[in-house]
């Protein structure tokens, strides 16, 4: 569904993303972990075709992104890290809109689409009130149902569980299982690491721009030699848990 | 739906926002409609006035007023030709590379075409909105006079639009070009730059128009003499050129195909050599111009270091560097600044070629009147300056406001600080304007000091009113200063401003008249003209504590309260 190959992206003399290589397959979910400043966001913006590469190339349902990245966008849902919504929309303008950005119009079921989301996502009773009085959680709820509004067959993630309350935490994490049941494939860039142990297929660590380790939990656990269950010390032992001596020896 | 729908479909967030604008009412709406609407009234009134009133005069003179006529329409459209594409460079800068909006439109599945298309008419209609507003009334006004048939008006609508998309076309083209070939980390800088380049542009079209010589009107041949130097051998390859004779020739109820024929097809032309180039240069730009979110920085350690040594407190002193350094690394705001500076630049520019010695017996009473027309201009400029930098200065902490909240600082401290950073600058600016001008144009001395002085309370009052104003209707969810200006709070200072500088004028110019009017017949002030000086002038001084003093007041308390 998504595929990086050698992907290269360089600001000025730094290098962000580092020949980066990832796959996610249909009806997988693939975590996307890495310290800050790791590259995890450059790489999903390059995905989402906010950024271009130096070099490489990625497929979105098999289209080539930069060849044709109509077809390609338009096979992919994006939820950014901070979500532009235009606040003086209600919630159901914006999904309209959004809906024609991607040719959905009432006579593909458009409306119904729009009440089922906002069903689903605990805030049809917003529907017609303007964006601006949203609550942050309220906001993330509505970023994921344009993603999904024209059904596509991939989705990025960056962050999804920022502002969400328990309750709304739980939902997204039931609507992502739900959804890759049916074939999508979905790569979540997160720090909540016990998300990712508890939604994800496979997990991808990135690091200086660079991939570290990919694969399952067990996969994981495996190349850092440790016996542990749970992800953060295979994370933190992965990654060289970089500061935290420093932070312990200045407490 | 096809993915490829009309390219207006992108405009609609601007519609659906307008719309809902209109059903919900906000708090001042009303007053801001009846202030705004009746200001825009008046000036297209006067507009059309004076303009009615030239071409009136002008056409008494048979072919010499046909003449004149057909090179004012020449010589308006060439200016705006130049403001134009400067409007075109910065507001594309925004509408296309810089807009929030943008991160959603890109990731949809957006053609490059219907992307280019809807921006680059809302880069048009932002661009042009102002120098729309200002041809309208004047050519309803030049047809009107001229009895023109309704092909003029025709006209008017067929080349108006034509005209405008030439100079915006080129200024997105400069940006593209700017966008593309500058270090991407600098991007925004380049706003700074376009502001330079106006600047510059802008003094060296003062200087080359001469306008002084139009004070030199003893002859008539010496107006048409002025005007011809307007015209080179390139001028008849502008579109202001071909804008300007079109409309001539329709006010005779004649149709000039050549020039039209030159303005739509050169507008048509590059409107698709732009949109080929956003196909080809776009993406890449506009890439790189999310990396410019790293901008490059000047650490500024001098301002530190001389803000270290000012007798502040500590955290007085970190409220200082850090609004010092937040105002000078945004360059939208320096871009404003230089267009301010500029315009000054050509206000005394105008003071010191004006000969009013030209104007024998009336030159004493005539300078008198300008030294007070300074006055009332340096204050509005003043004015202008502080709606648009210090009332805007509580609204624009904004999201990052709870550091200071959360840090042991009190309001006072905190609006003080404010007020200072706004202060010294608009102040430097009012009293150079003021002491200048005054000085090119040979005021007399007591006029200077009067003047002087004036603008020395009146930039406390402003600055004062202003700073206490912004932090009781504070706007902290407005994306720009520009939004916070233009809110209720911003409208209501405008007009207690405007209020003030009158009152203020009154009450200044009737006690300096009565001195003048003693002095120039070489007599002496009896005590009760003594009496009523000192009273107006301490009123004066009254009106401009209090002006300063209360809304300080009530600012303060408005940010304590909101602590509680």
């Amino acid at each position: 569904m998504i595929e990086l190959s050698e992907v290269v992206k360089r600001f000025g003399g730094f290098t962000a993303v580092d020949h980066v290589t990832l796959s996610v397959a249909p009806g997988e979910i693939h975590g996307f972990l890495g310290p800050n400043g790791a590259g995890k966001t450059t790489t999903i913006r390059m995905i989402a075709g906010l950024l271009k590469p130096n070099a490489g190339r990625i497929l979105i349902n098999s289209h080539d992104l930069m060849l044709d990245p109509t077809a390609a966008k338009r096979s992919l849902g994006f939820i950014p890290d901070r979500p532009f919504l235009y606040e003086k929309l209600t919630a159901e303008e914006f999904l309209r809109f959004h809906g024609g950005l991607y040719g959905l119009e009432n006579r593909d079921g458009l409306s119904d689409r729009i009440s089922e989301l906002l069903e689903l996502f605990d805030i049809a009773s917003w529907r017609s009130e303007l964006i601006e009085s949203f609550s942050h959680g309220m906001q993330q709820r509505l970023v994921m149902c344009a993603a999904f509004l024209h059904r596509p067959a991939a989705v990025v993630v960056d962050e999804p569980m920022v502002g969400l309350d328990p309750r709304g935490a739980r939902l997204v994490k039931d609507f992502f299982r739900r959804m890759s049941r049916k074939g999508m494939g979905i790569l979540m860039s997160t720090h909540t690491l016990e998300v990712a142990q508890e939604v994800c297929d496979r997990i991808s660590i990135i690091h200086r721009g660079r991939i570290l380790a990919s694969g399952t939990v067990a996969d994981l656990r495996a190349l850092a030699q440790s016996e542990d269950h749970a992800l953060t010390p295979i994370f933190l032992k992965l990654t060289g848990g970089e500061g935290l001596q420093e932070i312990h020896e200045t407490l | 739906m096809e993915i490829n729908a009309p390219f207006p479909y992108l405009l609609l967030p601007i519609a659906y926002a307008l719309r809902n604008r209109i059903k919900r009412r906000e708090r001042g709406d009303l007053l801001r409609l009846l202030i705004f609407g009746g200001i825009g009234l008046f000036v297209s009134a006067a507009l059309f006035a004076v303009a009615f009133w030239v071409t009136w005069q002008a056409l008494d003179y048979e072919e010499l007023g046909e003449y004149l006529v057909r090179l004012s329409l020449s010589w308006l459209f060439l200016v705006f030709l130049s403001f134009l594409a400067f409007s075109g460079l910065v507001v594309s800068l925004s509408t296309f590379f810089l807009s929030d909006d943008l991160w959603l439109l890109m990731a949809a599945p957006t053609t490059g075409r219907r992307l280019f298309y809807s921006r680059f008419l809302r880069t048009c209609g932002q661009a042009s909105w102002m120098v729309i507003a200002f041809l309208l009334p004047a050519l309803l006004a030049i047809g009107m006079a001229s009895c023109a048939s309704p092909l003029y008006y025709v006209m008017a609508s067929v080349a108006l639009p034509s005209f405008v998309v030439i100079p915006v076309a080129l200024g997105c083209a400069a940006t593209l070009l700017l966008v593309n070939v500058f270090p991407a980390r600098r991007t925004r800088d380049i706003l700074l730059l376009a502001g330079l380049a106006f600047t510059v542009s802008l003094i060296l079209l003062v200087r080359f128009l001469r306008p002084e010589q139009l004070f030199n009107v003893r002859s008539l041949p010496d107006v048409t003499a002025f005007f011809t130097a307007l015209e080179s051998r390139w001028t008849p390859f502008l579109p202001s050129f071909w804008v300007g004779e079109t409309l001539f020739t329709a006010l005779h109820g004649q149709v000039d195909w050549l020039h039209l024929g030159c303005l739509t097809t050169t507008a048509m032309a590059f409107t698709l050599l732009l949109r080929i180039a956003f196909d080809r240069r776009y993406f890449s730009g506009w890439s790189k111009a999310q990396e410019a979110r790293k901008a490059r920085f000047t650490r500024l350690r001098w301002i530190e270091q001389f803000v270290r040594r000012l007798p502040f407190e500590p955290a007085k002193r970190s409220l200082l560097l850090k609004d010092v350094k937040v105002f000078l690394r945004d360059t939208t705001q320096w871009s404003q600044l230089l267009l301010l500076l500029a315009l000054a630049f050509v206000y005394l520019y105008n003071f010191h070629v004006l000969d009013l010695s030209q104007i024998p017996y009336i030159s004493g009473l005539v300078k008198s009147a300008y030294a007070f027309l300074n006055l009332t201009t340096a204050a509005f400029i003043l004015a202008a300056l502080a709606v648009r930098l210090v009332f805007p200065a509580v609204s624009i902490e904004g999201a990052a406001f709870w550091i200071v909240r959360s840090a042991p600082v009190d309001m006072r401290s905190f609006l003080w600080i404010k007020f200072w950073t706004g202060l010294i600058p608009t102040l430097i600016l009012a009293e150079t304007l003021t002491i200048l001008s005054n000085e090119f144009m040979g005021a007399d001395p007591f006029l200077k000091a009067v003047s002087a002085a004036a603008i020395f309370f009146m930039s406390f009052s402003l600055v004062g009113l202003a700073a206490g104003m912004g932090a009781s209707y504070p706007r902290y969810r407005a994306d720009n200063p520009t939004q916070v200006a233009s809110s209720f709070g911003g409208v209501a200072y405008m007009v207690l401003a405007v209020l003030f500088i009158l009152t203020e004028i009154v009450l200044l110019a009737w006690p300096t008249s009565i001195y003048l009017w003693h002095f120039h017949r070489d007599l002496s002030l009896s005590p009760n003209n003594l009496a009523r000086m000192i009273t107006a002038f301490s009123l004066a001084t009254i009106v401009a504590v209090l002006v300063f003093w209360i809304p300080m007041r009530r600012g303060i308390r408005a940010l304590e309260r909101s602590e509680e």
